[in-house]
């Protein structure tokens, strides 16, 4: 067994494209050890000879072991992703990070704001709280473009059991939204029949920090307000130090931070 | 615990060093440039005259710059665990021994770590002078050993030396020395000593005052930007900090497959925290200036080790080309209104 | 940490195998590895400190991608071979071109990178075993103007002061460079002396590191040095504030240079340079009335057409404020590679023999003939730019390239493809698979300066004692040993040396700058600078102290030009090339290195943000640059450090080499090409997409 740094094998068992330069991998168990994992946390990806990089779960481990994950291709190791294919027999640790905070949003309101390529971290508490029956979900998601969406299978699965809307920087047609996502905020709360009680928000740092002022602002407590934070990830444990943030470490402490930690560290130095 | 008396340093490191391979502070290469390096057994004892603070802490004997974390053969991959034979260091001065102590609890669950931590035995010795810079007494991390750093601990009254034992281990490998127990004032004037060779070190109120400042977020941003400018992405504070931890790994080829190999790494470096995108949170060298110093002073960090990430060795500022070594920064920052 | 580990840890002490500082370095060796780096506190030049290159040597140095046995090319790939085999191939494709068309249709390129001893028998080799004065190396393309200016106004073309006199002088100007990136230890004493109160003058087309840290910035257009110090000068004479007595005392021909910029008035020269008229003023008086001001310079100075001249109104100015002679002032030039001084100081040169005797004088050629009991050629040689042209032309036939990388150090980069293809038989001696080893017909492998010994001379002059750590790989071996069991084949006998010391004492015997040097006694003093001899015997520091080399100091007029390609409306642009202080020269060594490697992948282009916005450039933006001479594609890095209209590219990376687009326009004198100025378009390769 294999211990802290050291990858075991994963088979690469189902590829598709989908979105600009971004494909979805399914990945299954090799030698039938498998693990769970809680919606937010992530993992990693070695491919040998192009070194690991950390990515997230897009659906959570099934019964078989199998979870997905969607990748772009943004540079050396993705790229050799990208040539991996069916069938293949690559590196993985994890799982790694903290999850978002199912126990505190179950019976709430809660709202998701996604922008581009932010959606994936979000989508397996989303597919979590719309199934849930008793919490009232709702998806606002925003990206530069129509080229930009990704997740559209799992986007028309969401769309049957939660209001989901998707608005653009530039649409590409007339019946489309236009504006940031929090353009919408009002249309969405009339959804969900109240103003939401949680936030969960994932995509460029200036969409989600402004989406954290804006709700402080309408009086939601920043400990209702939950950030995925992108960092360089790369031992996973917390000990190689690229991923810190202040005091804290995203790849053992965050991903996910509330809005109340994170005004917090971003407070303990100048920049 | 217990102490004994001993006539010479040198017959505590010859006994020690007949038992296991034994690496202590010398002169390398016939210079004055003091060196970790294996005590020869077919050398002659060599005189200690002083005890030697080496270019580099005893970091790299538990964390080395370069090591091999497992192998993929062409198949699969196999952690490459190392197998250490049982080492002793010798005559470890306080401060490095503070930063061992940390160090031992950051990577309290990586067991590349451990296993050569665990096959190592430390010989402390208290400094009875201060050092060029040093300033451990400030940062809590000397100039006597602290209990429970070491599994020895040598300490200079006048012409003899007090051993200490410090755990069993120890003291196990005393076996075979005649030695005789030490009288119990010897300790307590070792305890009434500390204060006295504290006493001896130069004001180090900057690096307390610039402690304060860092705290209490008082250093203005453009001081760390000036400081920035100054930092010339050389990695040597980083490699010479006896707690700075940080590592990045690549894939090395090998004949029928890789190896990945984890390397110290440094967060000075502009692409420390560059992403695959481009975006780079720390893209300002005033930025990472500033993440360096936070992280060795911030009270933070005292939650999570018991004290602060400097230990007041001072090699940072004997190795910066670019003038901002621990005291250069302390100085501005606890200068500025 | 075996139990056998104690006989095999070891530190040992060498210099730092990178740039022309010349730093101290502990080599730490753990079971035959190198596995990592101890800086010397007792090193007078590093004092404990290193750059990100010196502290990478481990990297730079390690055995993977080490070639470790002759290779032969055959159809189109390398195998192996034996010495033997190599050494034949080598002596009748060699022989064969001699005896056709004589010992011209020859040549080798020796290396700024190898020790004094592998260069001196590098020359040795062409001379004396080829019979060619076809020798030359990298120096051509960073500081043979210095050499050849500094010769003609001083008589001796190195840096005049030790890197000490940084923290004497009060004013310390640096003149196209930037220390704290190429030359970081000694930039960090340049940081340290501002800290402690000197005041920094830059001038530089570029917002450097030290430039936002001066007390006065010169920021001129590219190629108008000559403009800018004639104003200066013009500014000094015309207020009174020239060093009179020293003019009188240790100068000649002062009446033609004051002819000459008295043409140079404040007014044309901010025309010319861009540079404000106050901020000229303000620095001549600043570097004309400091007690002690120290003058650097690097490739902003040497790497124009007008290379010579400029290096000679750096003189001029100098000169003329009487800042050289003492300590702390001077004309400092700094070298690229860690022992550049020391292959011009060896001879590795077309003209000069060791210790800069001419070939062109009949008493050199004697005493030379005489000591290596050969009769040597009279024929001014070749430069390595007239080598590859001469292979094109098929006047060159063979050559020997010594551990450099021209395919991607050199101007235009297609060119010297071409010729290289067209010899009968190129022979690589190196460490690693470069682009230049990889167009080879036969690679011969080299030990590292980790494993052997040696000297480097280092930019002040310090003759410095390499020790070997490690055994070399496989069949290395090093390269002056490589060259004598050539030697030997080719029938010349005069160089089967035991060991790298026996050629030390050739080189002493030979030349006067080393005459009173020993390995002993450069072990004792860390080094020691030439000149050394019975005047002499523990180094010169400080030269020209009572009078120069060639007795009186000479002021020589020149003229502005503006560089051989400028911008117009089809190349709007002015490209210039730089350096990193993460790379060194082809990056065959810090690329080696992860840590290295990841700070600046594979190649940027520096754009003003102006200029960027003006195409839509983003940062990381992907860009095509192009010339009348090749393309590249790279992606943007857009910074105020590169003044609008200027782009700059530094040179390391061979996925994206600057040199595909410079000029080989050349300086008359050194043929330097002009590296640092040339015109090109740059166009946004995603505007299309978006």
């Amino acid at each position: 067994m294999n211990g802290l740094m050291t990858p075991q094998l994963i088979r690469i068992s189902e590829i598709y494209d989908d979105g600009e330069a971004a494909r979805h991998f399914t990945f299954e168990p090799v030698s039938g050890t498998r693990h769970s994992a809680r919606p937010g946390q992530f993992f990693t990806l070695a491919i040998p000879g192009h070194g690991e990089a950390a990515f997230t779960y897009l659906s959570l481990p099934d019964a078989q072991g199998r979870f997905k994950a969607l990748i772009r291709r943004v540079g050396a190791l993705t790229s050799a992703l990208f040539e991996c294919g069916h069938g293949d027999l690559i590196g993985f640790r994890g799982p790694f990070g903290n999850s978002w905070p199912l126990e505190q949003l179950l019976g709430k309101r809660v709202l998701i704001i996604a922008g581009g390529i932010g959606l994936p971290p979000l989508a397996a508490v989303t597919d979590r709280l719309s199934t849930d029956g008793n919490t009232p979900v709702g998806l606002i998601y925003g990206c530069r473009s129509p080229a930009e969406q990704v997740l559209k299978h799992e986007r028309s699965a969401w769309h049957a059991s939660m209001p989901i809307l998707e608005t653009f920087d530039r649409p590409s047609n007339k019946g489309q939204l236009t504006g940031t996502p929090l353009d919408h905020t009002q249309q969405m709360s009339a959804k969900l029949g109240g103003s939401p009680e949680a936030i969960l928000s994932c995509g460029p740092e200036v969409m989600m920090n402004a989406a954290a002022r804006h709700f402080i602002k309408n009086n939601l407590p920043p400990e209702k307000i939950w950030l995925a934070l992108e960092r360089r990830m790369h031992c996973g444990v917390g000990e190689c130090g690229h991923c810190y943030l202040g005091s804290s470490t995203v790849c053992t402490d965050g991903p996910i931070y509330s809005w109340q930690q994170l005004i917090r560290l971003q407070s303990q130095t100048t920049a | 615990m217990r102490a004994f008396l001993l006539e010479s340093l040198e017959q505590l490191r010859d006994h020690l060093a007949a038992q296991r391979p034994l690496f202590t502070p010398q002169f390398a290469a016939d210079s004055s440039e003091p060196s970790w390096l294996p005590l020869s057994h077919n050398t002659p004892s060599v005189a200690i005259e002083q005890p030697l603070l080496p270019a580099y802490p005893a970091k790299q004997f538990f964390f080395p710059e370069r090591e091999i974390l497992f192998r993929f053969d062409g198949t699969d991959f196999k952690e490459t665990l190392p197998k250490p034979a049982p080492q002793i260091l010798f005559g470890v001065r306080s401060c490095d021994l503070c930063a061992i102590a940390y160090q031992d609890q950051f990577f309290q669950q990586d067991p590349y770590y451990q296993a050569r931590r665990k096959a190592t035995l430390l010989v402390g010795i208290d400094c009875q002078l201060p050092c060029e810079g040093g300033f451990c007494p400030t940062v809590d991390a000397g100039p006597f050993v602290r209990d429970g750093m070491a599994d020895l601990v040598c300490h200079q009254q006048g012409d003899h030396w007090l051993l200490i034992t410090q755990t069993s281990e120890g003291e196990a490998l005393l076996e075979g020395l005649d030695l005789k127990a030490a009288a119990e004032e010897g300790i307590t004037q070792r305890r009434s000593q500390e204060p006295q060779v504290a006493a001896q070190f130069p004001s180090a109120t900057h690096i307390e005052r610039g402690i304060q400042r860092i705290n209490q977020s008082q250093v203005p941003a453009e001081l760390w930007q000036t400081m920035g400018l100054q930092c010339l992405s050389c990695s040597g504070c980083t490699s010479l900090c006896p707690t700075c931890s940080c590592f990045t790994s690549y894939d090395r080829p090998v004949d029928d497959g890789f190896e990945r190999e984890r390397c110290w790494d440094s967060c000075l470096y502009d692409a420390f925290q560059r992403e695959a995108s481009g975006h780079n949170p720390s893209a300002a060298a005033g930025q990472r200036v500033e993440r360096f110093w936070f992280h060795k002073f911030s009270d933070e960090y005292i939650k999570t080790f018991g004290r602060y990430g400097c230990t007041g060795c001072g090699r940072c500022e004997k190795t910066c080309p670019g003038v901002i070594g621990v005291h250069s920064v302390m100085k501005r920052i606890s200068a500025t209104p | 940490m075996d139990a056998d580990r104690d006989n095999i840890s070891r530190i040992i002490h060498t210099i730092c195998p990178f740039c022309g500082v010349g730093c101290g370095i502990g080599l730490r060796v753990e079971q035959e590895k190198i596995t990592g780096v101890e800086p010397l506190t007792s090193h007078p030049v590093s004092q404990g400190k290193l750059c990100a290159k010196g502290w990478s040597t481990a990297y730079a140095v390690d055995p993977i991608d080490r070639i470790t046995t002759p290779l032969i090319k055959e159809n189109g790939s390398f195998r192996p071979a034996s010495w033997d085999e190599a050494y034949q191939l080598i002596t009748e494709a060699f022989s064969t071109a001699i005896t056709e068309q004589g010992a011209d249709a020859v040549g080798v390129i020796a290396c700024a990178r190898a020790t004094n001893e592998d260069c001196y028998a590098a020359q040795k080799f062409a001379r004396a075993a080829l019979g060619t004065n076809n020798i030359d190396h990298c120096a051509r393309i960073c500081h043979s103007p210095s050499v050849a200016g500094l010769r003609q106004t001083l008589g001796s073309g190195a840096m005049t002061n030790s890197i000490d006199d940084i923290e004497k002088a009060d004013l310390i100007v640096i003149f196209g460079c930037d220390p704290t990136e190429n030359h970081s230890v000694l930039g960090g004493r340049i940081i340290r002396a501002k800290m402690a109160g000197a005041r920094l003058l830059v001038v530089d087309p570029r917002l450097t590191r030290l430039a936002r840290m001066a007390d006065l910035h010169l920021q001129l257009q590219l190629g108008t040095n000559i403009a800018l110090i004639n104003g200066l000068l013009q500014i000094i004479f015309a207020n009174g504030w020239e060093a009179a007595e020293f003019l009188n005392e240790r100068c000649e021909n002062e009446a033609a240079l004051r002819a000459k910029v008295a043409g140079y008035p404040p007014k044309r020269v901010t025309a010319i340079t861009g540079v404000p008229e106050e901020k000229l003023i303000a620095a001549a008086r600043m570097y004309a009335k400091a007690d002690r001001a120290l003058l650097t310079y690097g490739m902003g100075i040497t790497q124009y057409t007008t290379g010579t001249n400029n290096v000679i109104s750096i003189s001029n100015l100098a000169l003329v404020a009487g800042q050289i002679g003492r300590e702390g002032t001077g004309i400092n030039p700094l070298r690229g590679q860690n022992n550049v001084q020391g292959a011009c100081d060896m001879g590795a040169l077309p003209n000069v023999f060791p210790g800069y005797q001419e070939v062109a004088q009949q008493t050199s050629r004697d005493k030379f003939a005489d000591h290596w009991q050969k009769k040597l050629p009279e024929n001014k040689g070749l430069t390595s730019l007239g080598m590859t042209k001469g292979a094109l032309s098929g006047e060159v036939r063979c050559m020997l390239i010594m551990g450099e990388d021209p395919v991607v150090t050199d101007p235009d980069q297609h060119h010297v493809q071409r010729a290289l293809e067209a010899l009968d038989l190129l022979v690589v001696i190196e460490l690693v698979m470069t682009e230049t080893a990889a167009m080879a017909d036969l690679i011969l492998p080299a030990a590292a300066f980790s494993e052997k010994a040696g000297t480097f001379t280092n930019c002040e002059r310090r003759v410095q004692l390499i020790q070997p750590a490690i055994a070399a790989p496989g069949e290395a071996k090093p390269d002056w040993q490589i060259l004598g069991e050539l030697a030997s084949r080719l029938g010349y006998h005069g160089m089967d040396w035991p060991n790298a010391e026996a050629i030390f004492n050739e080189i002493t015997a030979l030349s006067p700058l080393y005459q009173g040097m020993s390995y002993l006694k450069l072990a004792e003093n860390y080094g020691l600078q030439w000149p050394c001899n019975e005047q002499a015997p523990n180094g010169t520091p400080l030269l020209h102290r009572q009078q120069f080399s060639r007795g009186k100091g000479r002021l020589i007029p020149v003229s502005h030009a503006d560089p051989a390609e400028m911008p117009d409306e089809a190349y709007p642009l002015f490209f210039t090339t730089t350096r990193l202080h993460y790379h060194y020269g082809c990056g065959s060594m810090t690329r080696k290195s992860p840590l290295l490697e990841r700070e600046t992948p594979s190649g940027v282009l520096f754009i003003n943000p102006a200029d960027a916005q003006a195409l839509a450039i983003k940062p990381q933006t992907k860009v095509r640059i192009s010339s009348r001479r090749g393309e590249v594609e790279t992606r943007a890095v857009i910074t105020d450090e590169v003044p609008p209209g200027t782009v700059a590219m530094p040179y390391h990376f061979k996925e994206a080499p600057s040199n595909r687009l410079t000029n080989t326009a050349q300086d008359p004198v050194t043929k330097m090409p002009e590296l640092k100025a040339c015109a090109v378009r740059v166009t946004n390769l995603e505007e299309a997409s978006q």
